[in-house]
């Protein structure tokens, strides 16, 4: 087997104020045409740098300190800045985590590929619209011509990535490197994409290089597997062999952090009696209305939900993104206003305006971002001081630092002296404060890497264990929800569709088609079987 | 776009004008002395105060002589000037397309430097063009008007004696010596609007350059110029656009200050006379055209700017 990318002994720095910073040591890589190796790492790890290394395309601030890189014999390091455009695009492509950001906004689909096709392949502008129409056509976009005329608002995240893999695909390149290509996309549409991605490949052969910090994603798709740990490479080899004899400590502790949703976390059960939260057909429409209609015309946000949280019990929230589970997030806080009926501890809160500072103090929310939601020009004090005065707590920060598993000495630092998960953890200490009954948990593990992800959960089972708070907790991971929720409500463009326990989930199995489906959709940590066979 | 939003769009500053005429026709009201004790002087008799008054329907309620006035200019009779007895209207128009003369020049003469200027900074980042150009728009934007135009009439009129320093001749009447005379005008109106304009596109174009889809646009391959016609010039200048947009409405202040100076009798120069003598037909058409300008500008703004991004839907 001949190398089609070869990465040998690369060691790459980035120049900081600080000095130099190793971004990569002795990479060594080779994929082989018609393969696809994975490259699996968390956040930090070196992962893109290579990628943006093997494209050419560092920092200003990047430093190679040496090795090769080569596709197909050609030295990429040393390629000219013409040599390099003859290269990108036409033998060595690459596709993108977002296609939101990564598609022009004010070019239509259709010239967003013609115009590689042009200068890559000479075609003429006639030819190249219908070779892209019969490019849009193979990678499953309905009514091709209509969409080559689209501009990407006008077209969902599934089908602009569908573009931006037909546009990688169009000059029938030797590689192909995949950056997240699909944590981007809902559940439902990443596994159409990775589905077609597997066509492609088969069909094409271009070697592929996947990256991803998904194990359950690569495990499925590579026949060899990376992974990368502090811009080293700790332990590479057959995806079966790596993932189901691990030999690095590193992938050892990764493997145990993807979450197995027949390993059970919670341990607590609900308390008997009548709910702690009572929602009836709750129903939320966005838009503002206008000078001229009072009423809004508005987008539904959520539509008749009716559900309940027993005091003490973890309700999960799964669905796509658009289908209204932080809306309810939204509506129980206060944020958006809610037409139907909620009540709390039996008492009616009649609207927004009726939610007074014991319903605030009891029900508190973490948001996804704590990047966003902690106040980067307050110090840690601050930030958890605050709510638990206003609500009559004692304000013992070092004591709320500590339950977060925090030491107490961060109280004197600022947000982005901290490291994500180390926010995050701040950002939980800030709800519980006030020792709310209902915390509300807004995809709160989403933007952590897997490691990090399984200590915050870690950490909110035992809060939960020991402050017997109900949580609403939202996530699209329905792996994780199933790990830790006593109940599972499943959404869908707004509406409720399911609510079922998680034991009956697993005994019985889903009850809705749409359920089935997203269960379906999640990809699995496979480490019995041959990649090809998943 | 739909013609359901032009028809909006156009109601709307229909609306703004109908407001606009409400105040400044209040403000004319508010002014001591009315146009009787105007005309008349102020050693006129109270009996021949109260005649004019009554002949000219002064004593009406005030709505009544609004309602009257908005009916006239509806009908496009602004009235009769007080100061030299002649229709509004022809006046104001003549006034006006000089005016717009000069400012087309001066808007015309920004396109063309600030544009190429911008971009120039942008792709050349940090570098010395850089420099030079950030340098020299802050000096054009820190100078007023009338400093520039004061420096550009002792340099080039009474030093070297090159250009004629004030007047105003007809484009009509002797082209190249029209010309000749708005050379200093225009050039003291765009050094600002370049100043401003070329650094908005600077900055909206580094902007445009760290994107996403441009570096996407790179990494398919496309050579530097085309990443950088097609692909970040497009998105950067559709910020720019606005800006423009607003600049008209300084271009209308600024022009007012340059008309007086270099002596041309455009709009500006017309109000400044008619604030002068209380001329107050003069004043309220004068007032009323300069914010129907402004209106049109921005609407104008707004359709380009939904032409050259689709994501703008106006309906």
């Amino acid at each position: 087997m001949t190398a089609v990318l070869e990465v040998a002994d690369y060691t790459l720095d980035y120049a900081t104020r600080q000095g130099p910073v190793r971004a990569l040591e002795d990479v060594s890589l080779s994929i082989a045409r018609g393969e696809v190796v994975g490259l699996v790492g968390e956040s930090g790890s070196g992962k893109t740098s290579l990628a943006w290394a093997i494209m050419r395309y560092l920092a200003p601030n990047a430093i190679e300190r040496g090795g090769t890189l080569r596709l197909s014999g050609t030295d990429l390091r040393a390629l000219k800045p013409a040599g390099l455009t003859a290269i990108r695009g036409k033998r060595l492509g690459m596709v993108f985590q977002d296609p939101s950001t990564s598609l022009n906004p004010t070019l239509t689909l259709g010239r967003q590929i013609t115009e590689v096709l042009e200068f890559h392949r000479g075609l003429s502008p006639a030819d190249a619209v219908r070779e892209a129409e019969a490019m849009f056509a193979r990678v499953g976009l309905r009514d091709p011509a209509a969409m080559m005329r689209r501009y990407p608002h006008e077209a969902s995240g599934g089908e602009k990535q569908r573009v931006v893999i037909a546009t990688a695909f169009a000059c029938r390149p030797e590689c192909i490197l995949f950056d997240e290509p699909t944590t981007a996309l809902d559940v439902v549409t990443a596994r159409q994409i990775l589905d077609l991605f597997r066509e492609l490949q088969a069909e094409t052969g271009v070697a592929s290089l996947y990256i991803s910090h998904d194990l359950a994603v690569v495990s499925g798709l590579a026949q060899r597997v990376a992974v990368i740990h502090q811009g080293r490479i700790v332990e590479q080899g057959a995806t079966r062999a790596v993932f189901g004899a691990p030999q690095a400590e590193y992938t050892r502790a990764l493997l145990a952090a993807v979450p197995r949703p027949d390993v059970r976390l919670t341990e607590t059960v609900p308390q008997p009696g009548p709910p702690l939260v009572a929602v009836q057909d709750m129903t939320v429409r966005y838009g503002r209305p206008s000078l001229f209609r009072r009423r809004a015309r508005g987008v539904i946000g959520a539509s008749a939900v009716t559900l309940d949280v027993r005091a003490g019990e973890i309700l999960g929230i799964v669905g796509e993104s658009g289908s209204g589970k932080s809306t309810l997030a939204r509506a129980l806080t206060g944020l958006a206003a809610f037409e139907g009926g909620l009540a709390f501890e039996g008492r009616p809160i009649g609207g927004v305006r009726a939610m007074d500072r014991a319903y605030r103090r009891q029900v508190q929310i973490v948001f996804q971002h704590p990047d966003s939601s902690l106040n980067p020009r307050q110090r840690i004090r601050e930030i958890l001081a605050r709510p638990s005065r206003l609500y009559g707590g004692e304000g013992d920060v070092g004591a709320l630092l500590q339950s977060v598993s925090l030491p107490a000495d961060f109280a004197d630092r600022f947000p982005h002296q901290l490291s994500g998960g180390q926010k995050q953890r701040v950002a939980i200490a800030r709800a519980f404060a006030p020792r709310p009954k209902l915390v509300i948990c807004d995809e709160v593990t989403s933007s952590l890497d897997v490691s990090v992800q399984a200590s915050v959960i870690r950490l909110l089972v035992e809060l939960q264990r020991s402050s017997g708070a109900a949580y609403l907790f939202i996530t699209h991971d329905i792996n994780l929800v199933r790990q830790i929720a006593h109940r599972i409500a499943v959404m869908q463009r707004g509406q409720l569709v399911e609510t079922i326990t998680a034991e009956d989930l697993a005994t019985r199995g889903p009850q809705h088609a749409y359920t089935a489906q997203l269960l379906a959709a999640v990809p699995r940590l496979d480490i019995g079987e041959t990649p090809d066979d998943a | 776009m739909s013609g359901r939003y032009l028809l909006r769009r156009t109601g709307l500053i229909l609306y703004t004008l109908l407001v606009v005429s409400v105040l400044v026709f209040g403000i004319t009201q508010v002014l001591p002395a009315d146009a009787a004790t105007m005309l008349l002087g102020e050693n006129a008799t109270p009996e021949q105060l109260a005649a004019i008054r009554e002949r000219l329907g002064l004593n009406d309620p005030i709505w009544t002589q609004y309602l009257r006035w908005l009916g006239g200019v509806v009908t496009g009779d602004f009235g009769t000037s007080m100061r030299t007895g002649l229709p509004v209207l022809p006046q104001i128009a003549e006034a006006l397309s000089r005016s717009l003369l000069l400012a087309a020049l001066s808007i015309g003469l920004m396109l063309v430097l600030a544009l190429p200027l911008g971009i120039l900074a942008a792709v050349r980042r940090g570098r010395p063009v850089d420099l030079l150009v950030s340098l020299a728009s802050y000096v054009g934007i820190s100078l007023p008007e009338f400093v520039t135009a004061t420096l550009a009439i002792l340099v080039f009129a009474d030093w070297l004696g090159w250009l004629p320093p004030t007047g105003y001749v007809p484009l009509t009447e002797d082209p190249a010596r029209s010309l000749l005379h708005l050379i200093l005008p225009v050039a003291t109106i765009s050094l600002i609007l370049v100043a401003h304009v070329s650094r908005m596109v600077r900055s909206e174009l580094v902007d445009a350059l760290h994107t996403d889809y441009v570096r996407a646009a790179r990494l398919k391959g496309l050579p530097e110029r085309v990443v950088l016609r097609r692909h970040a010039l497009r998105n950067a200048l559709l910020p720019t656009i606005t800006i423009v947009a607003l600049d008209v409405g300084y271009v209308l202040g600024g022009i007012i200050v340059v008309e007086e100076i270099f002596a041309i009798p455009g709009i500006g120069r017309t109000l400044i006379v008619a604030v002068q003598n209380r001329d107050l037909p003069m004043i309220q058409a004068g007032a009323l055209v300069m914010a129907a300008t402004y209106c049109i500008a921005n609407f104008l703004a707004d359709l380009a700017y939904a032409a050259l991004d689709r994501r703008i839907q106006y309906g």
